[in-house]
């Protein structure tokens, strides 16, 4: 074999070799990262929806990758039996309890199954497992709410729309305050006047300071009240008093209601004058016979004076009138 | 019409016959092992240059190419992915055959109908080497095994290119990025790889080689060798990649 021979198969060899190693690397890494080649253990979980899910699609344990899906087959009637190994290695961190639920790794991403929770307690899988499986948020469900996320807000921006028209319009109150200026005027001069308002209360409250001020302090009628218990005695002493004078009161208020109701009654003289319309009559006839006998009687004297014999009389009497005038003078 | 047929049909015959007699011939002793690895060094080795810089720029200008249209819903990060399946799947055997079937084919066709023009054929079987499996069988089975060796280049220069033009524009550690890469493909895209790269390699040589031992004698007929044998190579490799994913998609299903 010549020397240039021998170097062609070198480096034939050398080519074929690099060659072979890119292909022996990416089946190794594929192989390792797919766990082909480390022990798993196989578990299984019941879905009745798996949603797209393929043999091959990852397991996630928080998040981790801890193993593939196996196989998936059904068993009846919405009844999908997903088999998965997980790598052994973290088998240790799973618990049998775990609640297997379908996911995906992003919003456009695979299907995946996430196993969630794990008590503790309770001991770790093993081999031949059936893992319970949970309802997920899927994307339709999530697609749902937000439809109806979006007729409600249609709704309310509806309604927002007619309250904003409202108020532009000026109607209600808000639109009123909003656009009548009247109102806006008494607003204003109600509030100025809150302002005053509140400058006496301001005032009075400080009046009223200074004032529990000096009830705090040891004068003042209302302290002797509600700290000497002297005061106290003879207030209650002056009430007991009060009371007596009241029964008494009560007593004199009976008798004048006795009174009253006798003088509505006729047995009695005041009750007849007061009462008896006939008796009222006769009393005026006797009071018109009266001023009419008094009339008579006066036209009588007159007739009298002119009388001789009392003319001398009344003369008399003139005369020493007008001496007693004249002394005065 | 009735000749066209006729003559259609005896073409059928002879290439199976051509193709029973390497099949024969391939398995049976001496074996021209010197002659084999010399053809390697040929199909291989002399090709590599042009077959992985060709690599490399597919990885990356279909990387750039791929870019804009998952920016647009913002799912770059998936481009390790898509490169991934996009390489190992389809690009890597193709592209390496379609070059090898350029560079290759037109070499062993034109070699070989230029021997058969100056009867060197003819003389070689008188002297008493058999020229079938000194020609023929060391070349088709260069072609077979160089052509996946190649095409494993072309794969991990092709994912290179890619990773480039990855990093020109994100942040991505090659790591991370192989990592993205071997998740995304499947043992039997793998598989898919060899056989594709096999079969086209086999392909090749093939069709190269019965170009140019047929080829009609004379001058023009180098020419015509050379020419068809690039076409036909690369036309029959068109139509097996065709039929691959077609028995792949059946395959794929039953396997995994």
């Amino acid at each position: 074999m010549s020397a240039s021979e021998n170097k062609r198969s070198l480096i034939v060899g050398l080519f074929v070799f690099i060659g072979l190693i890119i292909l022996v690397a990416g089946i190794l890494v594929m192989g390792t990262q797919q766990n082909k080649f480390s022990k798993n253990i196989k578990v299984t979980a019941f879905f009745k929806d798996v949603k797209g899910l393929k043999v091959g699609n990852n397991v996630w344990f928080s998040g981790v990758k801890v193993g593939i899906i196996k196989e998936i087959a059904f068993e009846g009637v919405e009844n999908v039996r997903v088999s998965m190994n997980i790598e052994e290695k973290n088998s240790q961190f799973i618990r049998k309890d775990v609640v297997a639920t379908l996911g995906s790794d992003g919003l456009i991403g695979n299907s995946i199954i996430s196993l969630v929770g794990g008590n503790p307690q309770t001991p770790q899988i093993a081999d031949g497992d059936v893992l319970k499986s949970g309802a997920s948020v899927g994307m339709e469900q999530m697609m749902g709410m937000l439809q109806e996320n979006g007729t409600n807000l249609s709704v309310i921006t509806s309604n927002f729309a007619k309250l904003s028209q409202q108020m532009v319009d000026g109607k209600g109150t808000v639109g009123a305050l909003m656009t009548d200026d009247d109102i806006a005027n008494n607003l204003k001069t109600s509030v100025q006047s809150m302002n005053k308002v509140m400058s006496d209360a301001n005032v009075a409250v400080n009046n009223l300071v200074a004032l529990t001020q000096k009830l705090n302090s040891n004068q003042g009628l209302i302290h002797d009240l509600t700290t000497d218990t002297k005061v106290f005695a003879s207030l209650r002493e002056a009430a007991a008093q009060l009371q007596g004078v009241t029964q008494t009161a009560n007593a004199l208020v009976e008798n004048l209601n006795q009174t009253s109701a006798r003088l509505n009654d006729k047995d009695n003289a005041i009750g007849v004058l007061t009462n008896d319309p006939e008796a009222a009559n006769e009393i005026k006839q006797i009071l018109r016979n009266l001023n009419t006998s008094t009339q008579k009687l006066d036209d009588n004297m007159e007739a009298l004076q002119s009388n001789f014999l009392f003319r001398g009389f009344f003369k008399k009497r003139e005369k020493e009138a007008d001496k007693v005038a004249e002394e005065i003078k | 019409m009735g000749r066209k047929i006729n003559n259609l049909l005896l073409e059928f015959a002879r290439l199976h016959r051509f193709l029973m007699r390497f099949f024969r011939e391939v398995v049976s002793p001496p074996f021209e092992f010197k002659e084999i690895i010399r053809q390697c060094y040929e199909v291989g080795w002399k090709s590599f240059p042009l077959i992985s810089l060709t690599g490399f720029i597919v990885g990356f200008v279909f990387t750039k190419q791929s870019r804009p249209s998952l920016e647009e819903f913002g799912a770059t990060s998936w481009l390790p992915a898509l490169i991934s399946i996009a390489i190992v799947r389809a690009l890597a055997p193709l592209v390496t055959a379609l070059i090898a079937s350029g560079k290759v084919g037109s070499q062993i066709g034109a070699e070989l109908s230029s021997m058969n023009v100056t009867e060197q054929i003819d003389a070689m079987e008188v002297s008493g080497t058999n020229p079938f499996k000194f020609l023929i069988v060391s070349r088709i089975v260069a072609t077979t095994l160089m052509i996946p060796v190649l095409c494993f280049y072309v794969a991990g220069i092709g994912l290179f290119g890619g990773y480039l033009s990855i990093t020109s524009k994100d942040d991505l550690s090659l790591l991370s990025f192989f990592t993205q890469v071997f998740e995304s493909i499947q043992m039997i895209d793998l598989f898919a790889m060899v056989l594709r790269a096999v079969v086209f390699g086999f392909t090749i040589g093939f069709a190269s080689c019965y170009v140019g031992y047929y080829s009609s004698k004379g001058t023009e007929g180098v020419g015509i060798a050379a020419n068809s044998a690039v076409v036909a190579s690369m036309f029959i490799v068109f139509i097996e990649e065709l039929l691959i994913v077609q028995l792949l998609g059946f395959i794929t299903p039953l396997i995994s």
